[in-house]
């Protein structure tokens, strides 16, 4: 299979270049940024609130540490009896161990079960623009962490906001995640689907329940 | 016309076009979806700009087509990833299908990629005694009616909720009710049972970014994110010419795909996936294979008048704006790619007995209007048109009547009699009530519609009778 | 005086000539000299659409040829003018009168463009009192850009109520050869014009293509609509109390 791989691909490679007419590309052009493309965003914490409730995240502004521990407690509070697997951070470990977690399983012990309840991570950043979140399997404990559970509860600071999702993707480079990170996601609201007579149906088979706690 | 894919062609369009409880959920489909886009782009300050700016990246993409994909190569290889480029369908198959059994491969849950149909991909999978799960809501519906996509984005939007219901409580052990919300619930618990009993996922890819050496994944029902995270095995299968040269083109990629897609500022997963799991990750495949399919591509970048087709990122769009979808709908085409893209791409994938799409079109140009990536439809229809008459020939009666015609045309004086001629005829036929009839020679005009009078004088007629009243 | 070549499509010539004896009127009331070039017969477009690009070159060259002394050329019929002004490039693009070509489609206009873009004019002294409703013809509507001219020209028809048509911008499924090769679905597609336009409770339906109307009246005829089709020069050359009748 090998061998023919490599024939395939050389003759794929060179049907491209006969096409093209050139073995050596012209080098590209400079990155051109879509300015003009998008309206300006001049109180990015506003929009992302905004764009949090048209998407349906669940989102909570905090003042301190004190309210966060608070609502992440209200959250766990309010989930069905089951377990919950929390990013190995120790910052995660502090909140939880204050906000009254029960039945913990940690991100360095594995992959998160199919029946836990919720799952709780950081994010590497937050765009206002579309009122995302920004995850990537290194910096928030792996890909299911974001997705298995019905709801995902996320863990954040207000200095994580950046406006576009220029910037977010600027970000992912100047922080080396492509070589470090095998994945990195956007994610924006719950699961979705209007597949259904275009009826839009929220939870499908990712997070029916996204919660966003922000602290100032 | 000749060949039997044109003349089923015919044959289903048409049937649908007489099914008015067709065209009813389609056209309320696409209003719901007219609605959404228009909203969807006032988020935009300049919706041209973006597509300008979409033009313009897959342009840079394609250009320089070899390089990138030998960039991103390099870095998911550098991950631990392999990467398969397959000249053909049978290739591509083959390779999936061998490495699958390879394996020990049992159940595979896919989420949606247009190409894997291209490819005929589940039909193999599954001689070879594998389980295959489609894990979108809509090509899981299709799947279980047995049934092709009927839309490249919406593929069940030609069903209501009553007939899914329906499928579901004939299927499904545990159908409890008929809302939208249940119904989706039953399928997020079969579905789930698939996810984590799968040994491979399977994915397509919107785009191939080349500098972070990453695949794109764009979805709403976070079914592609738990394809891509939970069995051991993720295949990654993707035509060549979904490059795009740096990550930032995304930021503009990205919202234009879900407005012109769905109307969505963005969809809920924008994923990027470069390798298998990493040392340090929690979790993720232990494989990750990327299948690089060019089946025909290469081809078409080779003709620099239709290079562009390549362009499209599938969004969809095309398909909802074509009032010849609407009527005839997705399944008539009987290829994987319908609508205006379908009728343009197919001849060039799959060859000359698709030659009849081009020409089931009324050239509105609707199309082009809401191509993201401005490509030319329409004018692509009339050059295939052209390339058919050209390769494959047209009825011998077609190319007689239009030697003629060019000859006629290339005389007035001829024009004048040929048609005099034609008009008397067409006079006396229609005065005694042949209109319609098997001598009626415009019968395929009268069949759907009354026929014109025909007037005693033609305009040139009239004008030489005015002679010196200017 | 201006002075302004006629460009009467084949068609219009044969099965519509009163589009063109309406348009001729209307021009020489706004103070046009017009002239119609006898020698011509087709711009080509049928067999071009057909995909017979060698059978149609030379009739295109024919007509490049009768017309590229005209200072301008004015046509009622936004395909016919696509045709000339956006398609001869294509081709012509191996003829020795490609730049003949090229410098004439820069001084072929559709009859409503002229009246409103070179003329300047948008009251044509004209009187229509009957509720109407316009098409948009996609050959006008997209490859012309015609979307605000015809609107001007009607908005200034003493009497006449302008209803909007629903979809306005879907194709009315004529399409040319499409017509008859695929007959079912470009009778769906007037069917679903037809409908429409019945929404809007309007007398007549207008445009600028004369080809959507005569696939349009055959239509509504044929299903027994009330509406009937009236061309956008019709409409205009009706001149105070004294109505026309719908296109021959």
């Amino acid at each position: 299979m090998e061998s023919a791989s490599q024939s395939s691909r050389e003759a794929i490679l060179a049907r491209i270049r006969a096409a093209l007419g050139t073995s050596a590309g012209a080098p590209s052009a400079p990155v051109a940024a879509p300015g003009g493309i998008f309206p300006p965003i001049p109180n990015p914490l506003e929009r992302f609130v905004a764009e949090c409730a048209a998407n349906f995240t669940e989102l909570t502004v905090t003042a301190n540490r004190v309210e966060t521990v608070e609502v992440l407690a209200r959250i766990l509070h309010e989930l069905p009896a089951g377990e919950i697997y929390v990013q190995d951070i120790p910052e995660l470990r502090e909140l939880i161990t204050r906000a009254d977690g029960k039945d913990v399983t940690w991100s360095s012990q594995g992959p998160p079960a199919e029946a836990c309840q919720a799952t709780v991570t950081q994010a590497e950043a937050l765009v206002a623009m579309t009122g995302s979140i920004l995850v990537s399997s290194l910096g928030c404990g792996g890909r299911g962490s974001s997705v298995v559970a019905p709801c995902h509860i996320v863990v954040a600071r207000v200095q994580q906001l950046v406006p576009t999702i220029e910037q977010a993707l600027a970000l992912v480079k100047e922080r080396g995640l492509p070589a470090r990170s095998s994945f990195v996601g956007l994610i924006t609201g719950c699961s979705r689907t209007a597949d259904i007579e275009k009826l839009l149906v929220i939870g499908a088979h990712g997070p029916r329940r996204l919660a966003v706690v922000l602290q100032q | 016309m000749r060949g039997t894919a044109a003349q089923e062609f015919l044959r289903q369009s048409v049937e649908k076009t007489a099914d008015l409880e067709h065209r009813r959920i389609i056209r309320w489909n696409i209003d719901n979806y007219d609605t959404a886009v228009n909203r969807g782009k006032s988020r935009f300050a300049d919706w041209q700009a973006a597509r300008d700016r979409c033009q313009q990246v897959k342009r840079e993409a394609l250009a320089r087509l070899d390089d990138y994909l030998l960039q991103f190569e390099k870095q998911v290889v550098a991950r631990g990833g392999k990467v398969f480029w397959a000249s053909n369908s049978e290739e591509a198959r083959n390779y999936v299908t061998e490495l699958a059994v390879a394996r020990g491969v049992k159940r595979i849950v896919k989420s949606k990629s247009m190409v894997t149909e291209e490819i005929h991909l589940s039909p193999a999978l599954e001689k070879a005694g594998i389980e295959v799960w489609e894990t979108d809501l809509g090509e899981y519906i299709v799947q279980l009616r047995n049934e092709p996509p009927y839309h490249i984005v919406t593929p069940a939007m030609h069903l209501t909720r009553l007939q899914i219901a329906e499928l579901f409580r004939a299927k499904l052990p545990d159908v409890t009710a008929d809302d939208h919300q249940s119904l989706v619930a039953a399928a997020r618990r079969a579905l789930r049972k698939a996810f984590f009993s799968s040994e491979m996922g399977i994915s397509g890819a919107n785009f191939i970014v080349a500098d972070a050496g990453m695949i794109a994944i764009s979805t709403n029902e976070g079914n592609g994110r738990l394809c891509t995270s939970v069995p051991r095995i993720h295949v990654a299968v993707t035509g060549i010419e979904k490059v795009v040269p740096r990550l930032q083109d995304l930021a503009v990629l990205w919202p234009v795909l879900a407005t012109a897609g769905t109307g969505q500022p963005i969809t809920t997963y924008s994923t990027l996936i470069g390798g298998p799991r990493q040392p340090g990750e929690a979790d993720g495949p232990e494989e990750f294979h990327v299948v690089l399919v060019d089946n025909g591509r290469s081809q078409l970048l080779a003709d620099p008048e239709q290079r562009e087709v390549l362009h499209c990122i599938r969004c969809g769009a095309c398909l909802n704006a074509c009032p010849v979808f609407r009527h005839v709908g997705g399944h008539s085409y009987g290829t994987t790619y319908q609508g205006p893209i379908g009728s343009v791409l197919t001849p060039h994938l799959r060859g000359q007995d698709f030659n009849h799409l081009s020409f089931a079109s009324s050239l509105c140009g609707a199309c082009a209007e809401v191509c993201p990536v401005r490509i030319s439809l329409h004018h692509h229809l009339l050059e295939n048109r052209r390339n058919a008459v050209r390769t494959a020939g047209q009825p011998w009666k077609e190319g007689m009547g239009f030697k003629l015609w060019s000859w006629a045309m290339r005389s007035a004086s001829r024009y004048r009699v040929l048609t005099g001629l034609a008009r008397r005829a067409a006079r006396i036929l229609y005065s005694m009530g042949y209109e319609g009839s098997w001598i009626d020679p415009a019968a395929a005009w009268t069949a759907y519609r009354a026929a014109p009078a025909i007037p005693r004088q033609s305009f040139r007629q009239w004008w030489e009778s005015q002679d010196g009243k200017r | 005086m201006p002075r302004v070549a006629l460009f009467i499509p084949c068609f219009v010539d044969q099965l519509s000539p009163q589009v063109g004896i309406d348009m001729v009127q209307v021009l020489r009331r706004i103070g046009c000299e017009t002239y119609f070039p006898s020698e011509q017969t087709c711009c080509g477009q049928p067999a071009f659409n057909s995909g017979f690009w060698d059978e149609a070159r030379p009739v295109a060259e024919r007509f490049v040829r009768v017309f590229e002394n005209a200072e301008a050329v004015v046509c009622p019929s936004g395909s016919c003018t696509t045709m000339v002004r956006n398609f001869y490039r294509d081709l012509l693009a191996d003829s020795p009168l490609r730049e003949v070509a090229a410098a004439l489609a820069g001084r072929v206009f559709e009859f409503s463009e002229y009246l409103v873009k070179i003329a300047g004019v948008e009251d044509v002294g004209a009187e229509f009192p009957h509720r109407v409703t316009l098409h948009e013809s996609c050959h006008a509507l997209r490859e012309l850009h015609i979307q605000s001219e015809p609107r001007k020209l009607l908005s200034r028809v003493r009497g006449l109520e302008l209803v909007e048509l629903p979809h306005s911008e879907e194709c009315c499924g004529f399409g040319g050869a499409f017509a008859v090769k695929f007959g079912m679905i470009s009778a769906a597609m007037g069917d679903a014009k037809a409908a429409n336009v019945d929404s809007t409770q309007a007398e007549y339906v207008t445009a600028v293509d004369p080809s959507c109307l005569l696939h349009l009246e055959g239509i509504l005829r044929h299903g027994k609509h009330r509406a009937r089709t009236i061309h956008l020069a019709s409409i205009l050359a009706c001149e105070s109390s004294r109505e026309k009748g719908a296109a021959l």
